[in-house]
C-alpha cells in the first residue's frame, strides 16, 4: 500500500515538519527538526506531473500523448503547477 | 461522456480541431446551402437567401474567423500561458460543431412555412399560410431544438476559450461575453459586406 505522506497537521492544519528518520537496515533513528522539501509539499498528482514531465525531456507535446490530453490542457496544468510552486516559496521565504 | 461534449478540448486541440473543425464549417455550410439555413452572425440561424454555395461558405468561414480573431488578442493581452493561435482557432472551428445539425433542421421547410404563418397571423405581412397541428409541433419542436444547439455550441466556445486561453474566474466571465457581443457585431457587419458582394 502506498501510504500519502502527510504534509498538513490534521488536528489545526499547520505544515508538519520531519521529527526522526529511521534505517530500516541497522535500526539507526536521527532525531532533529527538519523542514519538508519543497517538492514533498505537493500533492501525488503534481509530484506525478513533475516526474513526467523530467521523463519527457520537459515537452509538453510528448507528455500531452502520454497522458492523453491536449497541449493546451498539459501546459495549463503546468501553468497552475508553476502558482502553487511560487506560492510557496513565497510562504518559505 | 456529457463532460466530453461540453468540453472535449483538454482532450482535443491545436491542428487536429482545426482540421476536423474546418471540415465541419465547410460540410454545415454546404448542407446550409442545400437545405436554405444560413448563419448571418455567429449565433443567428435564418433561412437562408437563395445565394451561391460560396456565399454560404465565407459566410461560415468569416463568423469563425471574427470570433477566433477577437478571442485570441484578448487571449494574448490577458492571458498569463503562452497562447498558440492554432489552439484558439482550432478549438473554436470545432465548436461549431452543433451548427451542422442545425443546418440539417433545414430540411424540414416547417419552420420555415411557421415563419411565414407568424408573419401573415401576426403582422399580415407575406401570402396566407395553412398549417395543421401537426406541422406546427414540429416546427415548435424544431425550434427548441434550435435553441439547444446554440446554447450547446456558445458552451463549446466559451469551453474552448477557458482551455485554449488558460483564464479563468471572473475575467474569463467579462472576456467572452465582451468577444461575443463584438463578435455579432462584426460578423453581422461582413454578412451584409458580403450580400453586396452577390
Amino acid at each position: 500500500m502506498n501510504k500519502k505522506l502527510p504534509v498538513l497537521c490534521p488536528s489545526c492544519n499547520s505544515e508538519l515538519k520531519v521529527q526522526s528518520l529511521h534505517c530500516d537496515n541497522c535500526e539507526t533513528t536521527i532525531n532533529g527538526l527538519y523542514h519538508l522539501p519543497l517538492l514533498l509539499k505537493l500533492d501525488q498528482k503534481d509530484q506525478d506531473f513533475i516526474i513526467l514531465f523530467i521523463q519527457s525531456s520537459g515537452s509538453l507535446k510528448i507528455m500531452a500523448q502520454k497522458l492523453k490530453f491536449s497541449y493546451p490542457t498539459v501546459r495549463n496544468m503546468l501553468d497552475d503547477l508553476i502558482k502553487k510552486i511560487t506560492k510557496l516559496q513565497t510562504e518559505i521565504s | 461522456m456529457i463532460k466530453k461534449l461540453l468540453n472535449p478540448f483538454v482532450y482535443i486541440a491545436g491542428g487536429y480541431s482545426l482540421l476536423i473543425g474546418l471540415l465541419i464549417i465547410f460540410c454545415t455550410s454546404v448542407i446550409g446551402y442545400y437545405s436554405n439555413i444560413h448563419f448571418p452572425d455567429i449565433l443567428s440561424v435564418k433561412t437562408g437567401p437563395d445565394y451561391p454555395v460560396s456565399y454560404y461558405i465565407l459566410q461560415s468561414i468569416a463568423n469563425w474567423m471574427v470570433i477566433s480573431t477577437i478571442l485570441y488578442l484578448f487571449a494574448v493581452v490577458f492571458s498569463k500561458s503562452k497562447i498558440r493561435l492554432i489552439d484558439i482557432f482550432g478549438t473554436q472551428a470545432l465548436s461549431r460543431f452543433p451548427y451542422l445539425f442545425t443546418a440539417l433542421i433545414g430540411f424540414s421547410n416547417s419552420m420555415d412555412k411557421f415563419g411565414r404563418y407568424i408573419l401573415w397571423q401576426l403582422l399580415e405581412q407575406g401570402n396566407p399560410v395553412d398549417m395543421s397541428a401537426g406541422t406546427m409541433t414540429i416546427a415548435i419542436v424544431l425550434i427548441i431544438v434550435t435553441l439547444f444547439l446554440t446554447v450547446w455550441m456558445v458552451a463549446l466556445m466559451f469551453n474552448a476559450f477557458k482551455v485554449a486561453a488558460n483564464i479563468k474566474g471572473p475575467k474569463l466571465i467579462i472576456l467572452f461575453i465582451t468577444s461575443l457581443i463584438l463578435s455579432i457585431a462584426l460578423s453581422a457587419f461582413f454578412t451584409n459586406q458580403l450580400i453586396k458582394l452577390f
